[in-house]
């Protein structure tokens, strides 16, 4: 796995001291001021930062709670995706890749590529994994509530308690998830000794799975989720809101600046569900023109 | 009235299903149990092998099992409509198929509540609907919505036959056995049939039918929000919740016809029994059917008018595709010829009402197999049908066995309480003025709907004070290129500032593309580069970049200056501190009736304890005056 790479990222020709639309706006900084103090406390590092901190969990409940969130490790990160379209040839490796690493069987794909042809003769692809939704419809209708948001934003099943009503997968607007019809069979059960959470599902019969972002690699230090490490194009980038990177194995890029530099959009945007799924439009162009001083 | 007023026919012919039962019966029991228990026999080769033997595939996720529930609960309905609507509507006709009705109402809600287990993948954790409920789910509100309309339905059945009970207890202790002399005695004890107890009993009863109706209304509803509360095209559709009513009434009452006409066959009840019956249920049928006609066009006009892809093609596979011949076979034998022959006088008759009963069934099942299994087999994806269901011998098992349970369960259920609502059918013929009192209406009963749960709060890394980080230049590169490059970089709050000067042999390079780079620790261990921006140098050799930190910490700044597009770059390395940050992450915005969906949850549990409150007040009303009077 290569991320030290350092070729300079495409299209981000910005000229002195400029604006990168990062700054925060006035409601955004009073909240930075709320949420300074919490940051004090959690870091802990100063004693007189601690005896505020006791002040505050007696004194207020809510601010109690809210350096609680602050202080819970998991909050750090909230994860989110980036599909680069311009430079997808549907080579579905992240499909494969994705089944080995999940031990699912032929007709499970936890990421679909579509594909259809253009004028030329050519195809467009475009990969669908499980759009991490921040408002997922799967989530509210699971009637035993096996389907969870994780403290780090994704979308993950409960194969424990998940009753196979299916109702999920009616609701998912991006058919992203997977029955298990059939006892699976013995290639596809995962090895033994795996911990079989809902990060690192196995698959069982009778209940519903589906892309789990590799979320047993969290925070993605050592390991990047199967389908960004697999795509030779680096079409997949996995990334964080909170700090404001995505990696897709070969180059790391400031989100935001990415995002907007690529005019990315979200898939089925009017539906309200808010994915954590962008894709930057495209087929094929040269990314952000001719790059100058690089071969 | 008083109960010297007995008719002898009609306790005879109470009697009749509780009477030693001929060798016919025992054949019919016996066929019906062999196709029940081979139901019992594919449902568990299922459970071992998985669903996909029942046919199903992730492109028909639901099917047959879900279309069962919705037509075996929608059943029930028409018991009710015969039951509770005509006795409140004062149509005392109905007293001889009412226990008929209310039986297949109880007997129907029971087998379709069953059919939710094969459609569930791991019914072996069903408990986790409550342990485990959410509110928010539309599948657990079918599940309170089923469990109190079948507990209604129970009492529904069970209060009428306290007068009942002990008019057979009286006239025929010998012929009822052991069994059922018990069970009668814990009944009807202390039932004397004195006015005052007439007169809490037929209260309850009517306070039954009165809320058995709103309750039914109910579970279709919730059924019909278990497949409109998705975004689905085809199933997201707001008429489907009456729609679903009207459905269940249609077929109920057709069934109702056949369980009626099946009784009456027999065991003989021709005498209580008569055409005029079944005419009029046959007007309530056509009448249903052709409203239920009307809310079909209704339904398909407006995706088809829109032509919206989604729904146009949903309407364009169900009238013109493959479920085409299913629709018009729906429509024509389902809806028209029913309608048909009700209306000519010429087929006006106990074998014209059942024929349309039978085709009413059938047809109503195969409509909702054609709208579970048509949108269920519609990718939203590529916007094209994928293969629908296919039936194997296991669902069509399952299905027989729920098939045959209606009569298997009748039957049995007559074997122990009688089939005729004897007190009523005497006090009738005694009194032919309707004594039924008029009761306010209850609310209509629950709806699911989605509680929405509020996202927490918004987190932004910020640190205040200004600290600002001391730039070492450090690490400047000499090497042999004539090109040279020296790195600066400050913080400033959140705001980063850097700086690059290239020189080439003591002269600043004009116009000489730089890139920054910031490190950060995500995604691996050390330090990892972010391009910041590509900048030209001015004509002092300085080229400026900033930016506004997301992280705090220590980070690396490198500046890379290519003085050929060959040739390896000059860089330049500088470490900053930033001790403020500002994420640019928020949280996705409120949906405009976000927090509602807690109300309504919190009203539809407040309105469920009402129910059961009325349930339970009339059973103990019930059982007090039996108790006191004797």
């Amino acid at each position: 796995m290569q991320i030290h790479k350092r070729t300079p990222s495409e299209g981000l020709a910005i000229g002195p001291r400029a604006d990168l639309g990062l700054t925060p706006t006035d409601s955004a900084v009073d909240r930075g001021n709320l949420s300074r103090r919490n940051l004090l406390l959690t870091l802990g590092a100063v004693g007189v930062a601690s005896v505020g901190g006791s002040i505050g969990l007696i004194a207020y409940r809510d601010e109690a709670a809210a350096t609680e969130a602050i202080m819970d490790p998991s909050r750090e990160h909230q994860w989110c995706r980036v599909v680069d379209l311009r430079r997808c040839t549907g080579e579905r490796k992240c499909v494969s890749s994705c089944q080995i690493r999940h031990g699912l069987p032929p007709e499970q794909t936890w990421m679909r590529v579509l594909s259809w042809p253009d004028e030329d003769g050519g195809e467009h692809y475009m990969p669908v994994p499980c759009q991490m939704c921040e408002n997922p419809p799967c989530q509210a209708v699971c009637p035993v509530s096996a389907t969870f948001t994780n403290p780090q934003g994704v979308v993950l099943v409960d194969q424990e308690t998940c009753i196979g009503s299916r109702i999920c997968m009616a609701a998912c607007p991006y058919d992203a998830r997977y029955f298990n019809w059939s006892e699976p069979a013995p290639t596809n059960r995962m090895p033994a000794g795996s911990p079989n959470t809902p990060e690192f599902p196995s698959n069982q019969i009778g209940t519903v799975g589906k892309c789990v972002l590799c979320a047993d690699r969290m925070p993605y230090a050592k390991e990047l989720p199967a389908c960004v490490d697999a795509c030779p194009n680096g079409v997949h980038y996995i990334g964080d809101l909170v700090t404001d990177v995505a990696v897709n194995g070969q180059t790391t890029v400031r989100l935001s600046a990415f995002l907007r530099e690529g005019n990315a959009v979200r898939f089925k945007e009017e539906l309200g569900t808010s994915p954590r799924t962008f894709y930057i439009p495209g087929d094929g162009q040269p990314i952000g023109g001719p790059l100058e001083g690089v071969s | 009235m008083s109960k010297s007023t007995r008719e002898p026919t009609v306790i005879d012919s109470a009697l009749r299903s509780l009477r030693g039962a001929g060798a016919k019966f025992w054949v019919a029991v016996a066929l019906l149990s062999i196709i029940v228990g081979f139901g019992v026999f594919a449902w568990i080769v299922q459970l071992q092998q998985g669903m996909g033997v029942a046919g199903f595939a992730d492109s028909s996720f639901w099917a047959v099992d879900i279309a069962n529930v919705v037509t075996f609960i929608g059943f029930s309905y028409g018991g009710a409509v015969v039951s509770a609507i005509l006795l409140l509507t004062g149509a005392s006709w109905r007293s001889p198929l009412a226990r008929l009705a209310e039986g297949m109402a109880l007997v129907t809600v029971l087998i379709g509540a069953a059919f939710v287990i094969p459609h569930l993948g791991r019914p072996d954790r069903i408990l986790g609907m409550i342990t485990l409920a959410n509110p928010a789910s539309p599948v657990f509100w079918d599940f309170i919505a089923i469990v109190t309309y079948a507990i209604a339905t129970l009492v529904f059945f069970a209060l009428p036959l306290v007068p009942d009970a002990a008019i057979l207890l009286g006239t025929h202790p010998d012929e009822l056995g052991r069994f059922r002399r018990r069970l009668y005695r814990l009944v009807s004890q202390g039932w004397t049939g004195s006015a005052g107890q007439r007169g809490v009993l037929h209260r309850a009863i009517v306070a039954m039918a009165i809320l058995i109706i709103p309750l039914a209304v109910s579970v279709h509803s919730v059924l019909a929000w278990a497949f409109t509360l998705v975004s689905r095209p085809g199933w997201h559709e707001s008429i489907w919740a009456p729609y679903f009513v009207i459905a269940a009434l249609y077929s109920g009452v057709a069934l109702a016809i056949l369980v009626v006409a099946g009784f009456r066959r027999g065991y003989h009840l021709e005498a209580l029994i008569h055409a005029k019956h079944f005419v009029r249920l046959g007007y309530i049928m056509a009448t249903l059917g052709a409203l239920y006609t009307y809310l079909t066009f209704a339904d398909l006009l407006p995706g088809a008018y829109v032509g919206e892809q989604g729904p146009v093609e949903i309407v364009h596979e169900m009238i013109l595709g493959h479920a085409a011949v299913w629709f018009w076979l729906f429509l024509v034998a389902g809806t028209i010829v029913p309608i048909l022959l009700v209306s000519v006088p010429r087929t006006r008759t106990i074998s014209g009402m059942v024929v349309a009963s039978v085709l009413v069934v059938i047809a109503m099942w195969i409509k909702r197999l054609i709208m579970v299994v048509e949108a269920a087999g519609y990718d939203r994806l590529t916007m094209s049908f994928d293969d629908y269901f296919h039936f194997t011998w296991v669902s069509i098992a399952i299905t027989a066995a729920g098939v045959a349970a209606i009569p298997l369960l009748l039957m049995l259920l007559f074997r122990v309480v009688p089939m005729l609502a004897i007190d009523e059918i005497q006090e009738v013929a005694a009194d032919d003025g309707s004594t039924v009192q008029r009761h306010a209406a209850t609310e209509p009963a629950p709806r699911g709907h989605k509680a929405a749960v509020v996202a927490g709060s918004l987190v932004l890394i910020g640190l205040l004070g200004i600290g600002v980080g001391r730039a070492q230049p450090a690490l400047a590169e000499t090497v042999t290129d004539p090109a040279e490059i020296v790195a600066t970089a400050a913080s400033v709050g959140p705001e980063v500032d850097l700086t690059a000067t290239v020189t080439s042999a003591g002269q600043a390079v004009a116009d000489g593309s730089v890139y920054f780079y910031a490190s950060t620790p995500m995604f691996a261990g050390d330090d990892n580069q972010i391009l910041v921006g590509k900048v030209l140098t001015g004509a002092d050799g300085v080229a400026e970049v900033s930016y506004v930190a997301s992280e705090i910490g220590n980070v690396t700044v490198t500046a890379k200056y290519y003085a050929d597009v060959q040739g390896a770059p000059v860089t330049s390395q500088v470490q900053v501190e930033v001790t403020e940050a500002v994420s640019p992450y928020v949280p996705a915005p409120a949906r405009p009736l976000d927090g509602t969906g807690e109300v309504l949850v919190r009203f539809l549990f407040a309105l469920v304890a009402v129910v059961f409150a009325i349930i339970t007040v009339q059973v103990v009303r019930v059982r007090r005056t039996l108790r006191t009077a004797g």
